[in-house]
C-alpha cells in the first residue's frame, strides 16, 4: 500500500467531472459532498453548472440585468437562488424541514459545502449557452465561478476523467 | 500500542461530525503532519469506518490501526 501511494503522488491527479443540471437542493448536496470528498482524496475536480444548476452560482436574489427581455426576466425571477427539494418540497415546507434535520445532524449546508469545495481547489464552470438562453451576464454570477465555457470544454475534461457524473 | 502513540503528531476529534466532514478535516490536518508521523482521528459517524480505509487507500496513506471503542472509531494514519 505504501509503494502504491508513492507512485500515485508522482503521477497526475485523477480527474472527476460533474455536470450539475439540477437546481434542487438535495441533488446539489450530493454533488458537493462527492466533489469535496474527492478533493480530499487529491482528485482534480470540476463541476460544470448548466440549466437549473446555474441557480447555485447566482449573485443576489434575482440575477436580473438591463439587457433581459420580459420572458427572461420572468424566468430569472421564478428561478431565484435554488432552495427547493426535488421531492416533497410542499411549497417550501419540505426544504425547511430538511434544513432543520440537516442542522440538527450537523450536516453542512450547500453554501458551506460550496465554500469548502472552492477552498479545496474544485473548479466551478458555468455553461455559456444557458447564460445566453436565460439572458444572464457574467455580472450576475458570484466570484466563485472560475470559468465560463461550453460543452466542448466539458467533454474534453470528461474524456480524460476517471469519474464523470450527471446530477 | 505505546510505539504508535509516540509517533502521533496530532489528534483530530471529529465526534459529532458526519460525512463528509471527518474526511475533509482529516485531509486538512494530514497536510500539516510531517512524513513518518501519525494523525490520530476520532469519529463516531458509522460511515467513518469504511470511509477512512477508502480515503487512505486513495490518498496513499497508511492506515496503521483502526479501533472501535463503544460507538467511536479511532484511526491511526501515517503519512509515508
Amino acid at each position: 500500500m505504501v509503494a502504491e501511494g508513492k507512485e500515485q503522488v508522482k503521477e497526475e491527479r485523477e480527474k472527476f467531472s460533474i455536470v450539475l443540471f439540477s437546481g434542487d437542493y438535495d441533488r446539489a448536496m450530493a454533488a458537493f459532498i462527492l466533489a469535496t470528498t474527492a478533493a480530499a482524496e487529491n482528485m482534480d475536480v470540476a463541476i460544470f453548472f448548466t440549466f437549473w444548476g446555474l441557480n447555485f452560482l447566482k449573485k443576489g436574489k434575482f440575477a436580473l440585468n438591463s439587457k433581459q427581455s420580459l420572458p427572461q426576466k420572468l424566468l430569472n425571477i421564478m428561478n431565484r437562488k435554488a432552495d427547493r427539494l426535488s421531492r416533497f418540497n410542499m411549497g417550501g415546507l419540505g426544504i425547511s424541514m430538511m434544513k432543520y434535520l440537516m442542522k440538527k445532524n450537523k450536516v453542512p449546508t450547500v453554501d458551506e459545502l460550496m465554500k469548502m469545495a472552492k477552498a479545496m481547489g474544485v473548479k466551478f464552470i458555468a455553461c455559456t449557452t444557458t447564460l445566453k438562453v436565460m439572458g444572464l451576464e457574467k455580472e450576475n454570477f458570484s466570484d466563485i465561478v472560475d470559468e465560463f465555457a461550453g460543452a466542448a470544454t466539458f467533454l474534453e475534461r470528461a474524456k480524460n476523467s476517471k469519474i464523470t457524473l450527471f446530477i | 500500542m505505546e510505539e504508535l502513540e509516540t509517533l502521533v503528531e496530532k489528534t483530530l476529534d471529529c465526534t459529532g461530525l458526519v460525512c463528509p466532514m471527518p474526511i475533509i478535516k482529516a485531509k486538512q490536518e494530514i497536510e500539516t503532519v510531517p512524513s513518518g508521523k501519525i494523525l490520530k482521528i476520532i469519529a463516531d459517524d458509522p460511515g467513518f469506518e469504511p470511509d477512512v480505509k477508502a480515503w487512505c487507500k486513495a490518498s496513499g496513506l497508511e492506515l496503521l490501526k483502526l479501533e472501535k471503542r463503544d460507538n467511536r472509531f479511532v484511526a491511526w494514519v501515517r503519512k509515508p
